[in-house]
């Protein structure tokens, strides 16, 4: 197991997968900053070097991921509901918030939508 | 008055019929006796709920949350151990006992391959020569070797011509460059390995790169080479490594009688002067130097006026190294593959840039059927077949002006190098390739003029493979 970012992770993983294991942390972040530490697109985590490890952890820990990211998030979704607006409503019942229609197909928004939006 | 028995259940009696003095059945088993389907695939005993596992399936459906139980599919078996998959996918099969010894085929000599009058037999490679080529990867799973007795190969015309150049730059300590380009399985990559085979039967220095895309496509470790810039080159060290492997693997007994000329201080164990190339080689541990070791070696190679042998460079699936590779600076750009070390050291052998000392050969492989397109290489290429026929009818191709996607520096690669067309081959090789495979229990019918032009024509006209592919793997099991 390799400990990245304080998650464990196993060797065989990718390193590409390992990132975007992380909240916020998409597929073009990923391979930047796979390029930025020279770790090749195809790279299991088992295969980088400890100190590879730890300057991908630091480089990791000065970004906005995670709970950062989420609370970002949750903050501009309280923002809307705490002005009253009609979007922050929505999401406070859980609803679609851009109009769609709420006769059928609107479990996205049910599980999704809410004001700790989690996802 | 109504049956104790259901209609649907008359085919077994209950209990109270077998008081009845009704024959009752022998205890039925867990899986239908005429059934020829396996235990393991049978559907599971009821009852035991201990196994049961969680194969349940949640969805959303009217708002509500349902789970659905998935149909228990049964014991997958074991699945394969890490790099099984991948170990039965590149096994190369030399032999095949059940097939029969062919008498006429002779082994392999040093001077088979260059003989004219050999031109359309057949020669077997000799059991030293196996191993190296096995070393260098130069067996491809593809190819049917794991047909016959022994591995043996059909010289061709293109074979001895090769050869042939091979034979007569080293004479005058020239270095041929020649790319092997042709249609898809005409044996393009078999040429390879003739030209290996005759390079080590004649105590040649073999380099081989058995698959270029294995350095582009992003598969292996890279890093900047130090003190490198504009622009700056990229070492492949895990790859540098095995490649150092399969050289000293390949080469062991020449390597051992050669020696340094200069000291090599730099590498993580100190080679002196007068030290032989094998424990050069052998200073390449771990990846970590790897790629200075390979540098050492090679100037060590290149060394004036050390009587060096000649040397053999050669490359499959050269399109792969033509184009931008998968790579990427830390600045995020796309990394040319001409920037990466080892691919540079090849590209600088083949423009001619490098000039080996006692002469030898760079010899490219194209490949038609995994390759990526390259327009400038292959108008590089037809550029170059064209100036060779130097006819007064058919003129240089030139650019697309219109065409945005050319590359100066693949062209400027290939501006100097000899191409050499591996195509059909004539009814003359055809017949003796077949009665080859006749005598060795794989064609079963008699080789005559009419069979030979049957299938010489089912291979689009002597494509080696396809001939292969009309008359042999037909009956594949």
């Amino acid at each position: 197991m390799v400990s990245l970012f304080g998650v464990n992770f196993h060797e065989a993983k990718l390193v590409q997968k390992a990132l975007q294991h992380f909240y916020a942390l998409g597929p073009q972040t990923a391979t930047r900053i796979m390029a930025k530490h020279y770790i090749h697109p195809r790279a299991k985590i088992g295969t980088l070097s400890p100190k590879t490890v730890i300057a991908l952890t630091a480089e990791l820990s000065g970004m906005v991921i995670e709970s950062d990211a989420r609370n970002i998030i949750q903050d501009n979704i309280k923002r809307l509901r705490d002005m009253g607006t009609y979007r922050g409503r929505r999401h406070a019942m859980n609803l679609p918030v851009r109009g769609q229609r709420t006769r059928n197909q609107n479990m996205t928004a049910i599980k999704l939508n809410r004001v700790e939006r989690q996802g | 008055m109504s049956a104790t028995n259901c209609l649907r259940c008359l085919g077994r009696p209950s209990v109270a019929g077998a008081s009845r003095g009704v024959v009752v059945p022998v205890f039925a088993p867990r899986t239908a006796p005429f059934s020829t389907t396996a235990i393991q695939n049978a559907l599971p005993a009821k009852g035991k709920s201990g196994e049961h596992q969680d194969r349940s399936v949640r969805v959303y459906r009217a708002g509500r949350k349902m789970t659905f139980k998935k149909k228990h599919t049964g014991d997958r078996g074991k699945p394969p151990a890490p790099g099984e998959r991948k170990a039965f996918r590149k096994k190369i099969v030399l032999s095949n006992d059940n097939a029969l010894p062919v008498p006429w085929v002779t082994e392999m000599e040093a001077s088979s391959l260059s003989n004219e009058n050999k031109v359309g037999t057949i020669v077997s490679l000799p059991p030293a020569v196996q191993d190296q080529l096995r070393a260098t990867e130069a067996f491809q799973p593809t190819q049917t070797w794991g047909l016959f007795r022994k591995p043996s190969t059909l010289i061709r015309k293109e074979t001895v011509e090769l050869v042939g150049k091979m034979e007569k730059a080293t004479a005058n300590k020239q270095t041929a460059r020649v790319v092997l380009t042709g249609e898809k399985i005409s044996g393009k990559s078999t040429m390879l390995i003739q030209a290996q085979s005759y390079a080590y039967l004649n105590n040649w220095i073999v380099i081989h790169f058995p698959d270029a895309q294995e350095l582009t496509n992003g598969s292996t470790e890279y890093a900047p080479v130090p003190n490198t810039e504009n622009p700056t080159l990229y070492m492949q060290q895990n790859y540098c490594l095995k490649l150092l492997q399969s050289i000293k693997k390949a080469n062991e007994k020449i390597l051992a009688k050669l020696l340094t000329v200069s000291n090599h201080s730099e590498l993580p164990q100190n080679i002196p002067v007068n030290q032989t190339l094998l424990s050069l080689i052998n200073a390449a541990k771990e990846a970590e130097g790897a790629w200075s070791v390979f540098q050492a070696l090679w100037s060590e190679l290149n060394a004036h006026g050390a009587n060096r042998p000649p040397i053999l460079l050669s490359m499959d699936n050269l399109p792969h190294i033509m184009k931008i590779s998968e790579y990427r600076s830390a600045s995020f750009d796309k990394i040319h593959s001409h920037d990466l070390s080892l691919v540079k050291l090849f590209t600088e052998a083949l423009s001619g840039n490098t000039r080996f000392p006692s002469g030898g050969a760079v010899i490219a492989a194209t490949n038609r059927n995994n390759g990526p397109r390259i327009p400038s290489m292959e108008l590089a290429l037809k550029q170059r077949l064209a100036e060779q026929r130097a006819s007064q009818e058919e003129t240089v191709p030139v650019r697309d002006p219109y065409f945005k996607g050319y590359d100066d520096r693949v062209e400027k690669v290939l501006k100097s190098v000899e191409v050499m067309e591996v195509n059909r081959i004539g009814k003359r090789e055809a017949r003796s390739l077949m009665e080859y495979w006749a005598a060795s229990g794989l064609l079963r019918t008699t080789v005559d003029e009419q069979t030979v032009s049957e299938k010489w024509t089912l291979g689009g006209g002597g494509v080696l493979g396809e001939m292969e592919r009309a008359a042999l793997l037909t009956m594949k099991i």
